[in-house]
C-alpha cells in the first residue's frame, strides 16, 4: 500500500520541527507563541487576540542524555523528549509554557522546565481526577486564574467576548478535522492514517490562524475527491497514548493495514465534538473538556472508555486495534491490559505495542504488524 | 514436469531457503552467513538449494516463492512476502501438527508464538530493540570464552552448579563475564548462568502468549543444548524436537505457504 499524493508539503513541512515556520511567521509579526503539553489545556483560551497555542512535540529528538540526568528511569519518553529539546533550547522562542497536571511525568516536566528552562510565563492547571459539578467548578476557577494571567502578563483580552470569538474560530477548525476523520471511514479513503496524523499535528502545533484557511480548502478537495486508497489489506484502529510521529503509523501502514480511525491522545480523544458557544466561555470550556475528553487519567471511567473504543471500531469498521502505549506511561499501562480483554472477548483482535516517542527498530515495528495482520488472516 | 515450492528466510546472522515438492516434502535446503547485501544473501542460498534438486533449474523456475525474515522484501524472484512469525508458525505445524508453542531465538529476535490447531498464529510476543539472549548476545559471550558456540554449550552441560549472571544488557554481560572469570569461577559454572539468564528472559516472553504442550524451540540458537536444558527446567515442560532442523523452521514454513497454494 502507497502512501496517496495530494497532500501538499505545506502541512509535511510544518511537522517536522519543534516550532515550525508558521509560529515563527505569527511571532514575526508580534504574536507571541504559548506551548502546551496537554489536551486539558484548552486551546481557545490561548488562541486569543496577541498569542496562541502551540502543542509540544519534539519531532527529530535523538536520545535524551541531559534529560535522562533530571528524570528517573520510569519516566516516559515524551517527558523526557521534550525536556531534552527544552534544554537543546528548542522552544526558547516560546512566550511561555502552560502546563496541565495530568499525569506524574508532566508535572515532573514542569517542576524541571520552571527551574532549568524558565520562560517569562509559566503556568500549570490543575486537573481533577473525576467529573461531577464540584470539578466544573474546580476547573472553572483554574481557567479563570488561567485566563487573569494570561491578560496580565501579556496584556491581552481574555474577557468573554474575545472567549466567545475564540471558541467559533476553534469549532470552525474541529469541523475541519472531524470532516478529514470521517473521510477515513469511506471504502476507499481519500487520506491514509499517517496523513491525517500529520494534518492533526499542523493544526495543533501552528497558530491556529495561519492554518485553518489551507486546512480547509485542502478538506473540500479531499471530499470531493474520488480518488482512494483501495489496496489496504485491512482496516486499523490505532488506540493508545501520544502518538504524535505520523512517520510511526507510516511504518504501521507500510505493511498494507490502513489506519482509519484512532482513539489516541493525539488524535479523537482531545474531543473533536464542537464547544457550546452559548453560556459563559470559562464554564463552556471547562465542562467541554472534563466531559469530552476520555483519558485513562480519569478515575472510575473505563468501561465508558472501553465502550467507545467498541464504537469507533463499528463507525470504522476496523478489522483489528493496535493498542499503542509508551514505554512507562502508567497512565496508559494500567489501561491497556483490561483493554486488550475487554475487545478480544468481543472478538476483535487486537495488537499491544509498547513504544519510545522517538521511532526505532522500524524493522521489528513492521514485523509487529505484518503478523498481526497475517494471524487475522489479511 | 514436477512442481517445486522455495521458502528463503533472510535473517539477520543467517540466510536460509527450504525447497518442497509437490507433496509438501522437503527436497533440499540450505544455510549460508548473511552477506552485506541481502539480495545477493538470498540469491545465494536459494541457487545453492535449487541446485541440489534434479528437474530445477534456477530460482525463478520456482512454482512458488515466499520470502520471510528481515530481509522478506528483498528475496529475489518472490512472489510474496510473509512474516517470520506466520512461517515459524507454518512450518513447525507443518513438521508437527501438534505443535502449540514456539520460542524462536534467532540473531536479533525472541519470539514467542502461540499456535492454533490449524496451525494459525494465535498470539505472539517479542522482544524489544535489545539483543539481550539472542545469537548475537551469545556471539559476544563465545568471544569472552575463546570458545565456539558448540563448545560454550557443551561447557554449560559440565556445570557443578549455576553462578547467576545478572546483566542482560549484551554488553554489561561481557564485563560481568569477564570479572566472574577473573574470580575464578568455573567456566563451565558462568556458563550455565548464561544459559539461565537467557532461559528466564524467555520465560518471560513465552508466558505472555501462554505455554502450552507441544513446546519447541526452533532459531539458530535452538542448538545450543544448554539453553535448551535451562529453558526445559524454566519453563517447566519438555521441549519436543523437531524432526527437521528448526533453525531452517521458518524457510520451511515460508515454502509451504507456497506449496498451499499449488
Amino acid at each position: 500500500m502507497k502512501q496517496p499524493a495530494g497532500i501538499p508539503t505545506f502541512f509535511k513541512n510544518l511537522v517536522e520541527e519543534p516550532l515550525n515556520a508558521m509560529v515563527e511567521k505569527a511571532q514575526d509579526s508580534g504574536q507571541r507563541a504559548i506551548g502546551y503539553t496537554c489536551s486539558y489545556v484548552p486551546r481557545p483560551l490561548l488562541d486569543v487576540e496577541g498569542i496562541f497555542g502551540v502543542r509540544l512535540r519534539a519531532p527529530g529528538v535523538s536520545g535524551t542524555p541531559m534529560a535522562d540526568t533530571y528524570l528517573s528511569n520510569v519516566i516516559c519518553s515524551l517527558t523526557r523528549s521534550i525536556m531534552e529539546l527544552a534544554l537543546e533550547g528548542a522552544y526558547s522562542n516560546l512566550g511561555g509554557w502552560v502546563f496541565a497536571s495530568s499525569c506524574d511525568h508532566m508535572r515532573r516536566l514542569y517542576d524541571n522546565l520552571d527551574y532549568l528552562e524558565p520562560l517569562d510565563f509559566v503556568h500549570i492547571l490543575d486537573v481533577p481526577h473525576k467529573r461531577g459539578e464540584a470539578a466544573t467548578a474546580w476547573m472553572k476557577e483554574e481557567l479563570e486564574m488561567l485566563a487573569e494571567k494570561l491578560a496580565e502578563h501579556f496584556g491581552v483580552d481574555t474577557g468573554r467576548g474575545a472567549l466567545a470569538i475564540s471558541i467559533k474560530e476553534h469549532n470552525r477548525l474541529l469541523a475541519i478535522l472531524r470532516g478529514l476523520d470521517r473521510l477515513r471511514r469511506r471504502d476507499a479513503p481519500p487520506l491514509s492514517g499517517t496523513q491525517y496524523q500529520m494534518l492533526m499535528m499542523a493544526a495543533t502545533s501552528s497558530p491556529r490562524n495561519l492554518v485553518i484557511e489551507p486546512l480547509e480548502s485542502l478538506y473540500k478537495e479531499l471530499e470531493n475527491s474520488s480518488d482512494g486508497i483501495d489496496d489496504y489489506r485491512a482496516r486499523l484502529l490505532l488506540a493508545g497514548s501520544n502518538c504524535d510521529d505520523p512517520g510511526y503509523i507510516r511504518v504501521i501502514e507500510s505493511t498494507g493495514g490502513l489506519v482509519v480511525g484512532d482513539r489516541t491522545c493525539t488524535g479523537s480523544i482531545p474531543a473533536l465534538k464542537p464547544v457550546s458557544e452559548e453560556g459563559d466561555p470559562l464554564e463552556v470550556l471547562a465542562s467541554h473538556s472534563l466531559d469530552n475528553i476520555s483519558c485513562p487519567r480519569m478515575m472510575e471511567e473505563f468501561g465508558a472508555r472501553a465502550q467507545e473504543i467498541l464504537e469507533a471500531v463499528k463507525l470504522t469498521r476496523a478489522d483489528g486495534v493496535v493498542l499503542e502505549t509508551m514505554k512507562f506511561c502508567d497512565t496508559w499501562g494500567v489501561e491497556a491490559s483490561p483493554l486488550v480483554s475487554v475487545l478480544r472477548e468481543q472478538g476483535i483482535p487486537v495488537l499491544r505495542l509498547e513504544r519510545e516517542y522517538a521511532m526505532s527498530s522500524e524493522g521489528q515495528l513492521q514485523t509487529r504488524v505484518q503478523a498481526f495482520l497475517e494471524s487475522m488472516g489479511r | 514436469m514436477p512442481k517445486f515450492f522455495g521458502g528463503c528466510d533472510l535473517g539477520s546472522t543467517t540466510g536460509k531457503a527450504v525447497i518442497v515438492n509437490e507433496r509438501g516434502e522437503v527436497v533440499s535446503s540450505a544455510l549460508i552467513r548473511s552477506k552485506i547485501d541481502p539480495t545477493e544473501t538470498g540469491r545465494e542460498v536459494l541457487g545453492l538449494a535449487c541446485r541440489q534438486v534434479d528437474g530445477l533449474g534456477e530460482i525463478k523456475d520456482l512454482a512458488y516463492l515466499v520470502g520471510t525474515g528481515y530481509g522478506r522484501n528483498e528475496v529475489p524472484f518472490a512472489n510474496e512476502n510473509v512474516s517470520e512469525i506466520t512461517c515459524h508458525a507454518v512450518g513447525a505445524h507443518h513438521t508437527d501438527p501438534a505443535v502449540r508453542t514456539i520460542v524462536d531465538i534467532g540473531g536479533q529476535d525472541i519470539k514467542a508464538i502461540a499456535v492454533s490447531d490449524e496451525g494459525s498464529v494465535l498470539e505472539f510476543a517479542m522482544n524489544d530493540k535489545c539483543a539481550a539472549g539472542t545469537g548475537r548476545f551469545y556471539e559476544a559471550v563465545v568471544r569472552t570464552f575463546d570458545l565456539s558456540l558448540d563448545e560454550f554449550s557443551e561447557l554449560s552441560l559440565k556445570a557443578k552448579k549455576v553462578v547467576p549472571v545478572t546483566s542482560q544488557c549484551t554488553v554489561f554481560a561481557e564485563s560481568e563475564l569477564v570479572s566472574l572469570l577473573y574470580k575464578r569461577h568455573p567456566p563451565a559454572d558462568i556458563a550455565a548462568g548464561v544459559q539461565l539468564s537467557v532461559a528466564k528472559r524467555v520465560f518471560t516472553l513465552a508466558r505472555r502468549v501462554g505455554i502450552r504442550p507441544k513446546l519447541v524451540v526452533t532459531g539458530g540458537c535452538s542448538k545450543n543444548k544448554g539453553l535448551l536444558k535451562a529453558l526445559n527446567k524454566v519453563l517447566r515442560m519438555e521441549i519436543e524436537p523437531l524432526s527437521f532442523d528448526p533453525q531452517m523452521m521458518g524457510a520451511l514454513g515460508a515454502a509451504v505457504i507456497g506449496w498451499k497454494k499449488r
